[in-house]
Formats: structure tokens, sequence, C-alpha cells
């Protein structure tokens, strides 16, 4: 028997951060110069068309510039990367709080339906796969929800709270898959931190 | 007579359920901050059949520079209902923003309904939205019955006086004005769709419409009526019931009909290729009014309502809402994962709906980047019969957004995404060197590799002498160069020294299910692999060692919504996030000084890319494979008879997955730096720690406990410089 409220514990810190997490959801995107390849010409501007005027958003990484942990980019032409994943976007929210809803009423598919919707719109962000894992240990299916914690924890960069959740968390599962082992090690990696 | 009641009623019975199945794209889901063009979500609101005009009727749009009024219609999803909403959001910077809903229910994420991009139908190509009587706007049928049979309760399935009327009056007419038969007689014509007018045929007609009647509710005659009437042509494929009839010239549900669309397809019941309203609007227009009129008489509308729905245009969307097929190469996919778990028999007749992953915008650019770039590329002799394919995923979820099976996406032919089985040449070496880094303690970014000739002679005396692509040797590498400049030399040295037996490992821990050669040649990719699979072993790449299978299905529900088999999202770790984290390193080197530079002549180089080209002997196969932070892509060019070209992967496949890349909004590649890795300024060609102002510094990341031990000051000796200087200042 699996005791939910263990795993419970560790997750409210995980899903704690997804308020304060300082990094909006995906920073800026490229935005194609070209116009489309073959689209009927637009209908007259009814508006000045100022937003049109403004110089495209272009930005090597998805950290928007001034967090310092990013790498600067500046320097072009040199492989990116960044610290932490990002954070949820108030659209993704209202659907992790609609899976919410769903588990505690006792609906696993309706709350992994609402997750990978989440998911689709926030696939760099830490606190969905933690909680695609909770809804999965919700449903008995402790396999994926370990492999949906590590994703999650490939996601977690340097930040220390979802690090520390996500390795209590796969330290919750492992235990109760009967694997020990890998439960203490998940439960240093925690400590560490 | 016992036949004919046989046959009728097996007829009713079959025709009443064998629906096709549909087949879904995935639904755009509008919120603020989703990546979109104005122009992708015009064709995208286009394709799910809405139409332009004030936003305000269910099922309209309208457009005002870059702010669009949006009015959804609703719609029912296997994991519940969208409501009907207005909504209204700008694009700015190809992303939607202000973001609000109007009318209806509120909520910072809506879901359009999905466009319809195929079915799967029943052998004869008849195509229907089955409709239930309870749920048709009760004009229809009263309608239908004051022109078509006005004794249609009454009668037995003949009326005889009806067609005495019809006599009298094609007499006085001097030509046939009146047809006579009854909805059931017209509904066993359907059955039986011969147009030979024989009184055999005739008197068979009427028998068997009496047989229906005995066996029947008048209303379930009429319900099947309602389904079965054929009202028009799609190319091969036959429209049949109100209710697709109204989807195909309104690109609207039935229920939403007003008086004036009621009238045209009642009126078009009596010869739909003659009152097509797109090649006859004028026929067409008159029949209508004339249909409006007889509502009128019939006491159906008030005479005010007639007059302003004779005035209304004919109101017909200017091409169906979908054609058949659309996305051959897409479909055919699908219905390879379809026949996993239902049988054929099934997916023509049980109405099933299908959810997939196809992403309409992705797929247009996927398509256009095909169809423009190859008839720009050279590829020498026999570039004519030059062929691509592209297949491109979301990097983080596995499904499959779009697949271009041809240079002619629209030939539902040969799907080389799926059964070309083509050497991946360097595609390999990923991979190779994946395996190497597994190793930190004896491979690093930074390790020298050798690229130096060398022969291999086998036990049965044969000889192997493998040779870079430009023949030259350049002595001892860095390993990430020997990667992003795609040396052979040094990968297969590599290969050869970790083992054939490891990358084997490595490359069936990522996907490959096939038997894969154990000769050293595998090293430079004679392993051969379809497009999609090569999608597949990229994506545990580009998600820091997670393979997540692919996937087209997200849902398959039957006809009435209820689910039948959800497609999850999948994740299994494979390697270590730490060594797929150099890989990632090499792979976007490779985009920025290596044999992938040349996207940035067709990308801005603002948006981080990573990627390996291919090439096979003679350029038979030209490949690329790549990701960005959303999309990962695989272009493959090459010939169907396996010829020679004068291609490599930068010349063929590149440009195609550059074109691609260019089209669509989306974020830059830029991973996240996994547990147990750290950047270090390095001298590549010295392995050793130095500043970050020298020269020849670069940022590298090593796996902890695997960085260079060595410091050295920038080349010219820094403290010499600083000597010099005081020297200068004191002398």
């Amino acid at each position: 028997m699996i005791d939910r409220t263990l795993f419970r514990a560790t997750l409210v810190s995980a899903l704690l951060s997804v308020a304060g997490c300082a990094s909006g959801p995906g920073g800026g995107i490229y935005v194609p110069t070209d116009a489309d390849p073959s689209t009927a010409p637009e209908p007259p501007q009814t508006s000045s068309g100022s937003e049109e005027s403004e110089a495209p958003v272009w930005r090597k990484s998805e950290q928007p510039e001034t967090t310092p942990e990013t790498r600067d980019s500046s320097r072009s032409g040199s492989p990116s990367y960044r610290e932490t994943g990002d954070g949820l976007s108030p659209a993704a929210l209202s659907l992790v709080r609609e899976a919410d809803q769903f588990l505690t009423q006792g609906n696993v598919s309706g709350a992994i339906g609402r997750l990978e919707r989440a998911q689709r719109i926030a696939p760099r962000s830490a606190e969905v796969y933690f909680k695609l894992s909770e809804a999965y240990v919700a449903g008995d299916q402790l396999g994926s929800a370990e492999q949906f914690t590590l994703k999650g924890l490939s996601l977690a960069g340097s930040d220390v709270r979802l690090q520390r959740a996500g390795w209590l968390l796969l330290a919750d599962i492992r235990r109760a898959r009967g694997n020990v082992a890998g439960a203490d090690q998940a439960e240093a990696r925690a400590a560490a931190l | 007579m016992v036949y004919l009641d046989a046959v009728v009623t097996s007829r009713f019975e079959g025709r009443r359920f064998e629906v096709p199945s549909r087949v879904y794209a995935r639904p755009l889901e509008l919120f603020d901050g989703a990546s979109v063009s104005a122009g992708a979500l015009e064709r995208e609101l286009s394709l799910s059949g809405f139409r332009k005009g004030d936003g305000k009727k269910a099922g309209s749009y309208q457009r005002s520079g870059n702010r669009f009024l949006i009015s959804t219609r609703g719609f029912s999803f296997p994991d519940g209902d969208e409501s009907r909403r207005r909504v209204s959001l700008t694009i700015s910077g190809d992303r939607i923003q202000g973001f609000s809903v109007i009318e209806g229910d509120r909520a910072p994420i809506v879901r359009l309904e999905p466009a319809q991009i195929g079915g799967i139908y029943p052998a004869h190509k008849e195509d229907r939205v089955l409709v239930q009587l309870d749920e048709v706007p009760a004009l229809l049928p009263a309608t239908l019955m004051a022109v078509e049979d006005r004794n249609f309760y009454d009668h037995f399935g003949i009326a005889p006086l009806s067609i005495g009327r019809a006599m009298l009056a094609n007499i006085q007419a001097g030509r046939i004005v009146q047809g006579g038969s009854t909805l059931t007689q017209q509904l066993v014509k359907n059955f039986f769709l011969t147009r030979e007018q024989t009184l055999l045929r005739k008197a068979n007609e009427a028998l068997m419409s009496v047989l229906l009647e005995l066996h029947y509710e008048k209303d379930d005659i009429l319900e099947t009526y309602l389904n079965e009437v054929y009202l028009g042509q799609a190319g091969t494929r036959s429209i049949h019931g109100f209710g697709l009839a109204s989807q195909f010239y309104f690109g609207e549900s039935l229920k939403d009909l007003d008086v004036s669309q009621i009238a045209l397809l009642v009126g078009m019941v009596k010869g739909p290729s003659y009152y097509n309203p797109r090649r006859h609007p004028e026929r067409a227009t008159e029949r209508r009014n004339l249909v409006i009129s007889e509502m009128e008489q019939a006491g159906l509308i008030e005479s005010g309502r007639a007059t302003r729905a004779r005035q209304q245009s004919l109101g017909v969307s200017e091409r169906p809402s979908y054609s058949e097929n659309r996305y051959p190469a897409y479909i055919d996919l699908v219905r390879r994962h379809l026949a996993r778990d239902y049988k054929e028999e099934d997916l023509r007749s049980e109405g099933l709906r299908i959810f997939t992953t196809l992403n309409p915008a992705i797929q247009f650019a996927a398509e256009h980047a095909v169809t423009d770039t190859l008839p720009r590329l050279g590829g020498g002799q026999g570039a004519e019969s030059l062929e691509a394919t592209l297949v491109v995923t979301s990097k983080d979820s596995g499904e499959v957004l779009a697949l271009v099976g041809g240079r002619d996406p629209q030939f539902a032919g040969f799907n080389r995404a799926l059964d070309a089985h083509r050497p991946i040449g360097s595609l390999i070496k990923p991979f190779i060197y994946l395996a190497a880094l597994q190793q930190p303690d004896k491979y690093t970014l930074t390790t020298p590799v050798l690229d130096k000739g060398f022969t291999l002679e086998f036990d049965n005396g044969q000889r192997w002498q493998p040779q870079n692509y430009d023949r030259k040797e350049r002595g001892e590498v860095p390993l990430h160069e020997a990667l992003s400049r795609s040396y052979n030399l040094p990968a297969v040295r590599v290969g050869l020294d970790i083992g054939v037996d490891e990358v084997r490992e490595t490359l069936t821990a990522f996907g490959v299910d096939t038997n894969i050669s154990r000769y050293p040649s595998m090293l430079l990719g004679s392993v051969s692999m379809s497009p999609v699979t090569v999608a597949q072993i990229y994506q545990g790449l580009a998600t820091s060692g997670f393979n997540t299978p692919l996937r087209t299905i997200r849902e398959v529900t039957d006809a009435g919504g209820e689910a039948l088999s959800r497609y999850s999202l999948e994740v299994e770790q494979v390697s270590d996030p730490a060594t797929v984290h150099l890989v990632q390193y090499a792979m976007q080197e490779t985009m920025q000084e290596g044999t992938g530079r040349s996207v940035y002549n067709t990308v801005s180089q603002q948006l981080s890319l990573a990627g390996k080209t291919g090439t096979t002997d003679d350029g038979r196969d030209s490949w690329f494979a790549g990701f960005s932070g959303d999309l990962l892509a695989v272009a493959w060019v090459g010939r169907d008879d396996n010829g020679p070209t004068s291609l490599t992967g930068a010349s063929g496949a590149l440009p195609v997955w550059s074109t691609f890349m260019a089209q669509v909004p989306q974020h830059g590649f830029s991973p996240v730096v996994p547990d147990g890795v750290n950047y270090h300024w390095v001298s590549s060609e010295q392995q050793a720690l130095t500043d970050e102002h020298c020269e020849n510094a670069r940022l590298l990341p090593y796996i902890a406990g695997s960085e260079p031990t060595q410091t050295i000051s920038c080349s010219g000796s820094l403290e010499r410089r600083i000597r010099g200087w005081f020297e200068g200042l004191f002398q």
C-alpha cells in the first residue's frame, strides 16, 4: 500500500515554487522575418499598425536577459545553455489547478489529460512533470511516476527547491517500489543540497 | 417478395450504422503567450470551418490588423466539453496577447474546435455525419415534407394520389416537373443507386417501400432518410445526409442553420449536381427561393421571415471545410498506429473520432519547405527525380506534428517518411561520441582524437580503409571539433575503441528496434533507418536522454464521444542527462561553426539550434536531423532508385530543414545544465583551463571531475605583457 500523505508532503513544496518562479514561461521567441509564404494580402489596417513597426523580439536564450545566472549570450555564435527551466504561465497553471481538482475527486485519467495539455504548453517546466508524477502515483503507476520525476529533475537546474522536491519525491516512489538503495541515494541527494 | 424483404431490411439496418471514422487535427489552444502568427491563425480558423464575418455568430471571426474576434462553436472533446465563447486577442511578435473571453465561460485558455483532416471511409466511399431526429431543427423535416412528401405521416410507403397528380402536372407542362415519389421511395432509391428507369425497378422500389413501412416506424424512416439522402460529390467521395451536407456546403453544424440555408439543402434534394450552389449559384438561388415560398405557404415561416430569407446570399463557404486526404502521408502513419488496436472494418464503419497530433500550421510550413526547396537544389544528374521527406515532432512530447512523404505532399503513394529505409551516414556520430563520453575519465569534449587514416583487415582477408569526406587528415583534433566538423576517421577510431557493441546498445536504448550490423562500417552509418525512426532516436538527444515514443494519436472515442483509447505521454530515461548535454554542445557547435553552419544563411542567428548532417556514398542520401527549443525535424533528400546525386547533408537536406525552421515562430534551443555538469573556460587545443578573455578560450561543459587540471595563460603570456607595461611606466 502506498502512503499517499508521504507523497503529498514533498509535492506541496514542489508546487509552492510555481507561484514564485522568477523566470517567465518561455521568454522571447524567434519570429520569422519572411512574410507568410502564401497568405493573401493583409486586410487594410484599421489601427495605426504600431505593433508591426516594432522591432521583432529575438533572443538567443529563453531566459529573460536580466536573469543573472543566464550565460551572457552577447557573444554570438556560441552554444547556448541555461541554469533553470521555465516557470508555468497562467494558462498552464490553470490547467494544473484543474488537474488538482480531478485528483481530489479521484479522477486520475482526467488529471493526466489536463496535465498533458499543460505539458504541451509548458514543456520545459519541472513542475509539470512532478505533477504528472503525482497523478501517476495516484493511479498506482509507479514506474511512469519515477520516469516523470526524473524528467522533472532534468529541468530543475540550479533551483534548489525544485531539486529537493524532486529528489524527495523520487525517494518516496523508489521506496514504494521496493528499491530501498535507490531511495536512500535519492534522499542523500536531497540532503546534500 | 421474401427476397426483396430481406434485401431492403438488411440495407436499412446496415446503412443506419455505417459511418466513417473522423480524423481531427490537434485543436489550437488560445492563451496569452501562445506562439502563432496572424497568418497561421487565420489559416487555422479557415481549416476549422470558421468564416470571416462579424465574429459574433458562432463559427465566425473578425480580423482587423492583428486583432481577432472569434466566436467559437464549442466542441465536445474526449476530456470534456469546450463551451461556446466569444474571445478577443491580438497577435504581436507572433504571440497571442491580451487574450480575453468576452462572452461565455471565462478561462485563461480556450481550445478552438479541431480541423477535420480526413476520414477513414467505407469501401464505397460514402461519407456522412450521423444526426438524430431530435437534434435536427424541426424546420428541416417540416420543410422536407412540405416540398417532397406532404402526406409522409399518413401514407403506407407509396402515394398513388400524388403519383397521379405528378403525372397530370407533367402532362400539362409537357415535361417532368414533379417526381411523385414519397420520402420512403426516395430512401429505397438511394439504397440502390442506379439510374436506370425501368418498370421493373420502379415496381421493386414501390414494393420495397411498402415493406419498409411495414417493418419500421415513420420516425426511423425519416431519420434514416435524413442521414442517407445523396446531396453532392467531393471528388470520389459522395456526400450523404443533411449532417455532412451542412458541413460540406456551409461549414456549419446542422443545428446552426438558418431558414435560407435549410431551404437550400432541401431544395438540393431534387438534383444535387444541377443545383450545386458552388457551381450553379443562380439555379440554386432560384430553387432555394421556391422552397422558401413553399415554407411560407405551408405556414412554417411568416412572410416577413420568408422575405428576409429570400434576400440573403446563399451563404455557402468558398470551399468545403475539409477535403479528403489533404495529408496522405500523415494519415498513413495514423492508420498504422490505429492498426495496432483497431480492426480496419471498425475504422471504416463505426464512426470513431480520432484525435491526432497534426499541427496544420507546422504541416503547412513543412510542405512549403519541401516543395519550395527541392527545385532549387542542384543535385547534378537526375536532379529532377530528387525526392524529399520531412518529419517534424514536438521535442518534449514526441507528438508527430507534421509529415511530408515526398515532393508532392498531396500524392498518396510511397510514403518515404515511413518506408524508405536508407543508410543514415554521419547521423550516427552523436551516438558514437555519446557512448564514449559516458566514460568521462577517458573522454571529454576536449580529449584529442586522431584524424589519421588506417586500414582494418578482416579475418577473411578483406580490407577496410575509411576516409574523410574531403580526403584530408588533420592529426589530433579535440573531440567536440571532430563531431561538429563530422570527421570520419576520429569517429571510427573512437567507435572501435569503445566497441561497436557499445554503440549498438546506445542506438537500441534510443529506440532502434531492428537488428543493427556489427560491421565497423556501421560507425560511418551504413545502418539503414526510415526518417521516422531517425526522428525517434534523435528525440533522446534533444531531450537530455529521455526516450519519448512518437505518437500521432492522442485519443480515440466512439461516435458518442465515449473514450476508447488514450495514448499518453511517456518518457523513459535512456541516458545520463549530463552526457547528453555534452553531445548537445557539439551539436550546437555544428550549427555555428561546423557542417551545419549554412543554416544561418536562412535562419536568424538569434535562433539557437542543434543538429547533425549526414551524407552517404556518392550523395545517395542527404540527411539532416536537428532541433530547436520546441521542435525536432528530420529531413532526407535522395532518389527513389538510390542513384547518386551531387548533394551532401549540408547542401540537400539542410536547406529543406532550414527553410522549414525559418518559417516557424519558436523558442531557441537552450538546454538546462544538468546536475553534475560544470562549464569552464578552456583552451580547447591544449586541454587546459584558461581565462575568459584569452583569444582561443571556449566555454565548455565537463562532467564534474573530468575537467582539465592544468591551467594555462593566454598565449603570448599575460604576465610578460604586464611586466612590459610596468617597465614602460617606470623607465
